[in-house]
C-alpha cells in the first residue's frame, strides 16, 4: 500500500444499525430470487420424471445463488454434470440441458446427442435455454442434424439478487460482448430484467444516464413498455413507483479508467488476487471446516478462549479447494469487512478477535444459573463469527504477501502517478520493467490501457517496442487482443498521433485532465482510510469516476468540494440523523458541461404512466412532494459489469445522506482481470473447470 | 302466460334429497343428420357437433333429414343450424374432435391433421416418419392435444395445436389393437401429464401408459366396451362386456359403485350401449338407442326415453343430449335451485321467493314473510340471485331476480355487484342461447371459460356485430374482435374487387380498418396479423400500409421476410435492439439469397446495419467460418481476415498447416498500409515457429517448443541446458537485455543452478541491478544464496536486505551507527539474534 491509513476509534455498529432502521420503504429483492427460484422449478416440471441435469458452468454459478441442490432434487434431478465437451452417459430417460444459448455449447450438446444417437442409447432431451428460446440455437441444431431429437424451452433467468442492495444478471461476458463482439444480446437482456423489475416494483420516475449503448438501452426500455400489449401489462406498469426516485444507467465504456486499477477494499482485492466467481471464492477446505469447538459444559468451564489460531499460509495454496460464498446476508464481519481499503482490514480483525474474546470471557463473570443460561444462548452467535473471523483472518494472510510484491507496489505506483499525470514517460518506461520481470499479462495490459486514457494516446515510437515486448513475453498468439483494444469501439490502446484510418477513434478519447479536476477524481491529499470522507478511499486517493458520475446525480454536493457529505456525517455521528438530507433528484442539473466532454450519449428522461393523465400528474406532484419525508430508492445500473470497489463506492454514497438509498444493479461484477482475460479468451480457450459433480 | 314450474323437468333421486333435471334446449326435428349411421363429435360449452358420414354403414335416403356426401364433414350448432361445411380431400379419416377454442382437428391414417376454425380455413400438421408409415389405427383428441395410436401399436402424443412435435408414450406391448382405450387429460391427473388407459383384447386387465411407463393395473373383469373418466378425472367408469356398470377411482384403489345395466333390458337396454358419458362427477348416464339410463352413485337409476338414437356430449356440470328432435341438457339440480324450488322448501330462499310472489299479489303475507327470515336475508338474496343463474327460461330468471331485488331493499347495507352482474351475463347467456347463435352454455360453464372466451367464440363463427356488442356491454377490451373483423373484411373484399382496381381499394380498405379500429379502441391493436391475413390473400399492398401502423418488430419481421422484404426486415430487427431477431432474418436470408446479394445487402447497409453484420460474425465465427472468410474477402476486411486466420492457427496442431496460416495472417497485413507493425510481428512469429522446429530437431524430439512464446523458448533452452540456443533466440529477436536478464535469473533458479547463476551475474555487470537476484532466490526459498548477491548490492539496502535473507549477523554488520542498530533490535525475532546484535554492537565500539 503506498499510503498509510491511520485509525480513530469509532464504533463500527453505528453503520449497520442505522441501515435497519430506515427499513421502511425498502425495495425487497427477495421477490426477484422467488421469481427465479419459480421460474426454475415450473422449467424443471415440465419434464416429467426423474432427469439428469447437464449445467453450463456459466450458469451453475448464479443457479446456486437461487436455489440449492436439494431442491433440485425434490423436482426429479437425480444426477447432474457440467456440460463439457466429450461423452455423456446418463442413467436416466429424460436429459435436461440448461444452458445459455451460446454457439459452443450448443454444439457440445449436439455431439452428445448424436454419440447417444450412434451407440444406440435412447433418452429424451430437453434443452432449457436461459434466458429465453432463440432461433440461433434452433438452426445450429438443424444444422447439426439433431433439432428433431430435442425438445426446447426456456428458463427465464434475470436479475439474481447478490446482496441486499446489489442485483446481477451474471451475465459474465457483457463486456466482451457488447463492445467486442458488436453483440448486443445483453442489452437486450438488461431492458427486459429491468421491465421485469418495473413489473414489481413500478416505473422509474426518471432515467438519467451516460454513454452510447446506455442510450440504446434506455431507448429499448422505453420501447418495450410501449409494445407491452394491454393485457400483459400489470398495474405496476401503468403508475410510477413511489419507492425508486430514478434509474441511473451507466455503461462500462464511459469509464473504463476505474476497472484498469487494482483494486484496494477488501472485496476488491480478494477478486484481484484469488478472484471471486457468482460470489463464491475458492478456499482450502481446511480454512471452512469448522475446527470443532469444545462442546456443551466444556465451553462454559474452559478458561482459555477459544484458539483463533489459522494455519498459515503458505500450506493453504497447497491444500484441496472448496468454495465459500462471500455473502453478508449472514456473516456480520464481512458486512463491516468488504468495503474497508484494505491497510484498515487488518487493524478491524484484531478488534473483532479482541472483543470475541472478552465475549468469550463473559462466562467467567457468570455467576448465577440465569447468567449462565444467558451466556449459553449467546453461544451459537459467538461460534460463528468466530468461524467468520477464522476465515477472514486466513483470507487476509493470503491475500498479504501479494501486496508485498514488488511487481504489485510498482504497479500501484505507476497507477497513481498516471492517475496524476505525473511525468507519464517514467511511468511507461517502469510498464517495460515491469514486462521484463514478467508480470501477468493482464496487468501490463491493464497499466498500458490507463496510460493511453490518462493521455490521450502513447506516442507510435514508444507504443510499438512496447506491443512487442508484450508478444515476445507472452505468444504473438495475443495480437488479436491487443487489435481488439486499440480499435473500435473500444480505442483503450492508441497511438499518438491516431493513423489516419483511425480518425474516428478521436471522439472516444476523454479529455482525463480536465475531468480530474471538474470530477476532483485525485484526492491528493487522501485522509483517514477507516473514516471516508470522500469516495476516493476505495482507491487509496483515486474516486471512481463512474461513482462520481452517480454522485452527480444524487449527491452534487460531494462532486463539488470535498467531505460535504462525509463531514456531515462525521459531526452528526454522535447525535441520530444528523445526516444531510438527500437532495432531489434533478437529472444533471450543475453538470452538463462536465458530461458533454465524456464521449457518449447523454439522457434524461421522465417516465410518465401511458396512461398519461392528469390523475397521474397530480399523483406524481403529490408523491415528490412526499418523497421530501420519505425514503427513496435510487437505482444505479452498470451495463458491461461494475467493480466491487465501485460497489464498496456507492454504499459509502448510500450512507451519507438520510432518505436516500442505493440499489446497485448490474449486468455482472468485473475486474480489469476478468476483461482483459475475457477479451483473451478466444486464444487462451476457455479453460472450464473440470470436476464432474457440480457444487451449486 | 305461466311457464312451465322449474320443478317439472325434475326427477327425484336417493329418496328426494338429489334432483336431476332434463331442461329441452331446442327442438331441433330433422334438422341433422341422423346419428346412427355418422360418426360424430360435440365440443364441450355447448359447442358446435361435426358429422361424417360412417361409411361401413348404409344410409337411408331421404326422410326429411339432411344428406352428408362422402368427403365432407358438416358442422352445426346445437339448436341444428349449420355452421360450416369441410370438404375433405385426403386419406381415410380417423378421428376427429373439436379443440378448446372451436376449431375442428382431422387426423387421416396417414398421420396427418388439419385444424379447421369454423370459417373452413385449415392447418395441416403431421404426426411425423414414424406415423405415416406404419400408419394411425385410432386416436383420442381432447381439448388440449391427443394420443394416436399408430399401426405399430405404438402411442403418440401431442401437445397444444401449434404443431408440436409428437411424444412418443412408454411402450404398450400391446400385440393387436386394444378393446378400447380412453386418456384423461393432463390438467386432470395428478402428474399433470396425459395419462392413456387401454383394455387390451388380450387380458382381463387395463394398462395405464404415460410418458414414463406402463402399468398393468391386474384386474379381473375386463375386458371393457367402454372406459370413461370423470370430468374432474377421480373416477372411471367401466362398461363391462358382461354388462356391468363399474365405477373405480382412477388409481384402481377404490370401487366406488356397481350396477347391472341388464336389470333394465326390459326399457330398452338392449345390446351394446352407444355412449357411457359421465353426467357431473357422480352420475353416469349410459345410452342405447333409445333410452338413457342416469346411474347415481347409489346404483339409483332415472331412465329417459328418446324418439331415436342420441349423440351425447360431456359438460363439466352435466350432459347434453342430441336426439333426433331435441337437443336436450341433462344435470343434477344445483343447491340453490332445489333451496328456492323444492316443495315444501324451508330455505330462507324459498320462503323470500314466496314473500315476493305475496307482494306481487298484494297479499300482507309478504310482509310476515320477510319478517321472519330477517336474520337470514342477505343469504336468501344471494341464493335467488344464483339460482337466478342456474334457469334456462328468462322468465323464471326475472322472476327470481325480482324476488332478489324485493328482499335487497330490506337490507341497510348490500353490495349490489353480484345483482348486477348476474343480470348483465344473463342478457348475454340469453342473447348467445337464442337458438340463431346456439350455444347452449350454462352459467357455470361462462364462468369456467371466461367471456374473453365466449367473445372468441361468437368471432370464430363471423358474429362480429353481436361479439362487439357484448365486449362492450362487458366493457372487455374488443381488440380481438376488430382483429378478426378486419381480417374477414379482407378476405371478403378480395372476391367483390378486381385486379384493376385494387390500388384503390387498397387505400379505402386501410382506412376503413384503421378508422374502425380508432374510434373504438384508441388504435392500439396489433396490425401486423391482419397485414399477414392480406398478404395470404393476394393484397400485398394493403399488406405493407397495414404493416406500418404496428408497433412491435417481433410482430413485423416475420411477415416482411415472408413478403421479401428483405432489406426492411433487417432494419426493423436490428431496431428492435432483439438479437434473436436479427439472428433470425439473418439465417433466413442466408438460406434464402445467394451469398454475394446477401452480403451486399448486409454491406450496404452501413451503419445502420451493423449491429447485423456483427452478429453475422459472430455466428459464423463459432459455425461457419468459410462463409465467414467469404465475407471478409468480399468487404475487403484485411485485418479481420487476418485475425481469422490466426485464430484458427492457434487450432491447428500440425505444425506445417500454422505456420501457412500464420503467413497467409502476415500476407493479409501486409496489404494495409497502416498494418505494418503487425505484418512484422507475424513475420517474427513465423521465424520463431521455424527455428522451434529447428530447436526440436536438434533435442530429438524430445523437448517441446513449438508454439511457445519468446519468453518460454528462451526459459526451455535454459532450462535443459542450451543456453548457447538461448543466446541465439535473444539475439535472433532483439530481446532485451533486462528481460534476459530476469528470465536467465527465474530459469537458473528454478534448475537450482547456482553455480551458473553466480558466474551469469559476474558475466558482466547486469542491467536489473542484483536486488531483484536477492528478491527472487528468497522467494524461492534459497535464503543462503541470495546472501551472496547482497554484497553486490546498494550499501544503503543492503541491511533490509541481508535481513529479508535471514543474515541478521551481516544485517548488524552492515550497520554503520549504533541507531541503526538499536532499530535493528527491535525487529530481531528472538532472543539469540538480539544477542548477537548486541555482540556486533560492541565490536563497533
Amino acid at each position: 500500500m503506498s499510503r498509510t491509513a491511520t485509525q480513530t476509534a469509532e464504533d463500527e455498529s453505528t453503520t449497520v444499525s442505522e441501515v435497519d432502521i430506515e427499513d421502511e420503504g425498502k425495495v425487497d429483492l427477495s421477490l426477484l430470487r422467488e421469481l427465479g427460484k419459480n421460474g426454475l422449478i415450473n422449467a424443471l416440471n415440465s419434464v416429467n420424471g426423474v432427469k439428469t441435469l447437464v449445467l453450463d458452468p456459466t450458469v451453475a454459478g448464479p443457479l446456486g445463488l437461487l436455489t440449492e441442490v436439494s431442491l433440485l432434487k425434490q423436482h426429479g434431478v437425480d444426477k447432474m454434470f457440467w456440460l463439457e465437451a466429450g461423452p455423456l452417459t446418463a442413467t436416466t430417460t429424460n436429459i435436461v440441458y440448461l444452458t445459455r444459448g451460446k454457439i459452443s455449447w450448443i454444439k457440445i450438446i449436439a455431439d452428445q446427442i448424436k454419440r447417444h444417437v450412434k451407440d444406440g442409447t435412447k433418452h429424451l432431451y430437453t434443452i432449457l435455454l436461459v434466458p429465453r428460446t432463440s432461433s440461433l440455437v434452433s438452426r445450429v441444431l438443424e444444422e447439426e442434424g439433431v433439432l428433431g431429437e430435442v425438445t426446447i424451452s426456456a428458463f427465464n433467468m434475470q436479475f439474481i439478487p447478490l446482496e441486499d442492495d446489489l442485483l446481477s444478471l451474471e451475465h459474465e461476458n457483457a463486456f466482451k460482448e457488447i463492445w467486442v463482439d458488436g453483440d448486443e444480446t445483453a442489452v437486450f437482456e438488461s431492458a427486459q430484467a429491468l421491465i421485469t423489475f418495473q413489473k414489481l416494483f413500478g416505473l422509474f420516475p426518471r432515467i438519467i444516464g451516460k454513454g452510447d449503448s446506455a442510450g440504446r438501452l434506455t431507448g429499448l426500455l422505453q420501447r418495450q413498455i410501449k409494445e407491452l400489449d394491454g393485457g400483459s401489462k400489470s398495474d405496476k406498469l401503468l403508475t410510477r413507483s413511489d419507492k425508486i426516485d430514478s434509474l441511473i444507467i451507466l455503461d462500462r465504456r464511459v469509464d473504463m479508467i476505474t476497472p484498469m486499477l487494482t483494486q484496494l477494499t477488501y472485496e476488491g482485492l480478494v477478486e484481484e488476487t484469488l478472484g471471486i466467481k457468482n460470489s463464491y471464492v475458492e478456499l482450502p477446505a481446511s480454512l471452512l471446516t469448522t475446527a470443532k469447538p469444545p462442546q456443551g459444559t466444556s465451553q462454559v468451564d474452559a478458561n482459555a478462549s477459544p484458539s483463533l489460531a489459522t494455519p498459515s499460509a503458505s500450506t493453504l495454496q497447497k491444500e484441496p479447494k472448496k468454495k465459500h460464498q462471500l455473502t453478508a446476508t449472514n456473516d456480520i464481519l464481512f458486512r463491516e469487512l468488504r468495503d474497508l481499503n484494505f491497510s484498515g482490514v487488518g487493524l478491524r480483525l484484531n478488534k473483532t478477535a479482541r472483543r470475541l474474546e472478552e465475549d468469550f470471557k463473559g462466562n467467567l463473570k457468570a455467576k448465577t444459573v440465569a447468567q449462565l443460561r444467558d451466556f449459553v444462548g449467546k453461544l451459537g452467535g459467538l461460534q460463528s463469527q468466530q468461524q467468520s473471523l477464522r476465515i477472514h483472518i486466513g483470507l487476509t494472510e493470503m491475500i498479504t504477501p501479494s501486496t508485498r510484491t514488488e511487481v504489485f507496489n510498482k504497479s500501484l505506483e505507476i497507477q497513481q502517478n498516471l492517475l496524476s499525470n505525473y511525468e507519464t514517460s517514467t511511468q511507461i518506461a517502469a510498464i517495460e520493467d515491469l514486462i521484463a520481470q514478467g508480470a501477468s499479462m493482464q496487468l501490463v495490459l491493464r497499466l498500458l490501457c490507463l496510460a493511453s486514457i490518462v493521455t490521450g494516446g502513447i506516442k507510435t515510437k514508444t507504443l510499438e517496442p512496447l506491443k512487442r515486448e508484450i508478444l515476445q513475453s507472452y505468444g504473438y498468439e495475443y495480437l488479436p487482443v491487443i487489435l481488439a483494444l486499440s480499435s473500435p469501439p473500444l480505442g483503450l490502446l492508441l497511438p499518438n498521433p491516431l493513423p489516419p484510418s483511425a480518425a474516428s477513434l478521436a471522439s472516444t478519447k476523454i479529455p482525463y485532465s480536465n475531468l480530474r479536476k471538474a470530477l476532483r477524481l485525485v484526492n491528493e491529499d487522501p485522509d483517514d482510510f477507516d473514516d471516508p470522507a470522500d469516495i476516493s478511499y476505495v482507491y487509496s486517493g483515486y474516486a471512481p469516476m463512474s461513482v462520481r458520475l452517480v454522485q452527480c446525480v444524487a449527491q452534487k454536493g460531494a462532486v463539488l468540494k470535498v467531505g460535504e457529505g462525509g463531514d456531515a456525517a462525521r459531526k452528526g455521528k454522535g447525535v441520530a440523523g444528523g445526516k444531510a438530507r438527500a437532495h432531489p433528484i434533478v437529472g444533471w442539473k450543475g453538470f452538463e458541461d462536465v458530461l458533454e466532454s465524456i464521449p457518449g450519449e447523454t439522457f434524461d428522461v421522465a417516465q410518465v404512466g401511458p396512461t398519461g393523465t392528469e390523475a397521474s400528474i397530480a399523483q406524481t406532484v403529490a408523491s415528490s412532494l412526499l418523497s421530501s419525508e420519505k425514503s427513496s430508492t435510487t437505482v444505479v445500473f452498470f451495463l458491461g459489469g461494475c467493480t466491487y470497489t465501485e460497489i464498496a463506492a456507492l454504499r459509502w454514497v448510500g450512507r451519507q445522506n438520510k432518505g436516500r438509498r442505493i440499489l446497485i444493479a448490474t449486468t455482472g461484477i468485473v475486474s480489469g482481470a476478468s476483461i482483459m482475460n475475457s477479451l483473451a479468451g478466444a486464444v487462451s480457450s476457455g479453460a472450464a473447470s473440470k470436476d464432474t459433480t457440480p457444487q451449486l | 302466460m305461466e311457464l312451465e314450474h322449474p320443478t317439472t323437468s325434475w326427477q327425484a333421486m336417493q329418496d328426494g334429497n338429489v334432483f336431476y333435471k332434463r331442461q329441452q334446449l331446442y327442438t331441433i326435428h330433422e334438422k341433422m343428420p341422423r346419428f346412427e349411421d355418422h360418426i360424430v363429435a360435440g365440443a364441450r360449452f355447448g359447442g358446435p357437433i361435426a358429422i361424417m358420414r360412417d361409411s361401413t354403414k348404409m344410409i337411408a335416403l331421404g326422410g326429411g333429414v339432411p344428406a352428408v356426401a362422402k368427403d365432407e364433414i358438416r358442422v352445426y350448432s346445437s339448436s341444428g343450424e349449420g355452421i360450416v361445411l369441410f370438404t375433405l380431400n385426403q386419406g381415410r379419416i380417423v378421428k376427429f374432435g373439436w379443440t378448446l377454442d372451436e376449431r375442428l382437428v382431422v387426423l387421416n391414417e396417414e398421420g396427418t391433421y388439419r385444424v379447421y376454425d369454423l370459417q373452413g380455413d385449415y392447418v395441416q400438421y403431421s404426426l411425423g416418419p414414424d406415423a405415416s408409415e406404419t400408419g394411425v389405427i385410432d386416436a383420442r383428441i381432447h381439448e388440449g392435444g391427443m394420443v394416436a395410436l399408430t399401426g405399430a401399436l405404438t402411442l403418440l402424443e401431442i401437445k397444444g395445436w401449434d404443431g408440436s412435435r409428437p411424444l412418443t408414450l412408454a411402450s404398450t406391448g400391446l400385440t393387436e389393437p386394444p378393446h378400447t382405450w380412453s386418456i384423461i387429460p393432463p390438467d386432470l391427473t395428478i402428474s399433470r401429464h396425459t395419462e392413456v388407459l387401454i383394455s387390451p383384447t388380450t387380458s382381463t386387465s387395463i394398462l395405464s401408459i404415460d410418458n414414463l411407463e406402463c402399468i398393468d393395473q391386474r384386474l379381473s373383469r375386463g375386458p371393457f366396451s367402454h372406459l370413461a373418466p370423470s370430468p374432474n378425472g377421480k373416477s372411471l367408469a367401466l362398461m363391462t362386456s358382461s354388462g356391468t356398470l363399474w365405477v373405480v377411482s382412477t388409481d384402481f384403489q377404490r370401487n366406488l359403485a356397481e350396477f347391472d345395466v341388464t336389470s333394465k333390458v326390459d326399457e330398452g337396454a338392449i345390446g351394446t350401449p352407444r355412449q357411457v358419458e359421465w353426467c357431473g362427477n357422480d352420475a353416469v348416464l349410459v345410452t342405447w338407442d333409445r333410452l338413457a339410463l342416469l346411474v347415481g352413485p347409489f346404483g339409483d337409476i332415472l331412465s329417459f326415453i328418446y324418439a331415436g338414437p342420441t349423440f351425447v356430449v360431456n359438460e363439466p356440470d352435466g350432459v347434453r343430449v342430441l336426439g333426433p328432435d331435441v337437443c336436450d341438457f341433462i344435470q343434477k339440480v344445483p343447491l340453490a335451485s332445489v333451496n328456492v324450488f323444492r316443495p315444501g322448501s324451508t330455505a330462507v330462499s324459498a320462503i323470500l321467493y314466496d314473500a315476493w310472489e305475496n307482494f306481487s299479489k298484494r297479499a300482507p303475507k309478504a310482509d310476515e314473510n320477510i319478517r321472519s327470515i330477517r336474520p337470514d336475508l342477505a343469504k336468501a338474496v344471494d341464493e335467488c340471485i344464483e339460482a337466478a343463474g342456474k334457469e334456462w327460461e328468462p322468465y323464471w330468471q326475472r322472476k327470481l331476480l325480482n324476488a332478489a331485488k324485493f328482499g335487497k331493499s330490506f337490507l341497510d347495507l348490500c353490495n349490489p355487484n353480484d345483482f348486477v352482474n348476474m343480470g348483465q351475463t344473463l342478457k348475454v347467456l340469453n342473447a348467445v342461447r337464442y337458438f340463431e347463435i346456439g350455444i347452449p352454455v350454462t352459467h357455470a360453464q361462462y364462468l369456467y371459460t371466461s367471456p374473453s372466451h365466449l367473445i372468441d367464440r361468437l368471432t370464430n363463427r363471423s358474429l362480429h356485430l353481436l361479439a362487439l356488442r357484448i365486449s362492450t356491454y362487458l366493457s372487455l377490451k374488443p381488440d380481438s374482435v376488430l382483429k378478426h373483423w378486419a381480417c374477414a373484411k379482407i378476405a371478403k373484399s378480395k372476391s367483390t374487387s378486381s385486379a384493376g382496381e385494387a390500388d384503390t381499394t387498397d387505400d379505402e380498405l386501410c382506412k376503413v380498418i384503421t378508422a374502425k379500429f380508432r374510434s373504438v379502441n384508441g388504435g392500439v391493436v396489433s396490425y401486423a396479423e391482419i397485414a399477414k391475413r392480406s398478404w395470404e390473400v393476394g393484397r400485398p399492398g394493403l399488406a405493407t400500409k397495414l404493416l406500418d401502423f404496428e408497433t412491435r418488430a417481433a410482430d413485423q419481421v416475420p411477415l416482411l421476410l415472408e413478403m421479401k422484404e428483405d432489406k426492411l426486415a433487417l432494419t426493423k430487427a436490428v431496431n428492435s435492439g432483439d438479437t434473436d431477431l436479427v439472428y433470425h432474418v439473418l439465417l433466413n436470408l442466408y438460406n434464402r439469397l445467394p451469398l454475394g446479394s446477401f452480403f451486399r445487402l448486409i454491406e450496404d447497409g452501413g451503419a445502420a446495419l451493423a449491429p447485423a453484420s456483427k452478429l453475422l460474425q459472430v455466428y459464423a465465427r463459432e459455425q461457419n467460418r468459410e462463409m465467414l472468410r467469404d465475407f471478409y474477402y468480399s468487404d475487403d476486411r484485411r485485418v479481420e481476415s487476418a485475425v481469422l486466420s490466426l485464430e484458427e492457427a492457434t487450432k491447428i496442431p500440425d505444425p506445417t498447416s500454422r505456420i501457412t496460416a500464420i503467413k497467409s495472417a502476415q500476407k493479409f497485413f501486409s496489404e494495409d498500409k497502416e498494418r505494418q507493425f503487425e505484418a512484422k510481428m507475424m513475420d517474427e512469429s513465423i521465424r520463431l515457429l521455424t527455428s522451434q522446429q529447428q530447436l526440436e530437431k536438434e533435442a530429438d524430439g524430445k523437448i517441446d517448443f513449438f508454439g511457445l512464446s519468446v519468453n518460454d523458448t528462451v526459459t526451455t533452452c535454459l532450462l535443459n541446458g542450451m543456453s548457447r540456443k538461448a543466446d541465439k533466440i535473444k539475439a535472433d529477436f532483439k530481446v532485451p537485455d533486462k528481460r534476459f536478464w530476469y528470465l536467465k535469473l527465474y530459469s537458473l533458479t528454478k534448475a537450482r543452478d547456482f553455480e551458473g547463476l553466480d558466474n551469469f551475474a559476474k558475466s558482466k555487470k547486469s542491467p536489473i541491478g542484483y536486488e531483484p537476484f536477492v528478491h527472487h532466490l528468497v522467494e524461492k526459498g534459497h535464503r543462503k544464496e541470495a546472501a551472496g548477491f547482497v554484497a553486490r548490492c546498494d550499501a544503503s539496502k543492503r541491511v533490509d536486505l541481508y535481513v529479508e535473507c535471514g543474515e541478521w549477523r551481516m544485517a548488524a554488520k552492515e550497520c554503520k551507527d549504533r541507531t541503526k542498530l538499536e532499530e535493528l533490535k527491535k525487529r530481531s525475532p528472538n532472543d539469540t539474534i538480539s544477542r548477537e546484535i548486541d555482540s556486533v554492537a560492541s565490536m563497533l565500539k
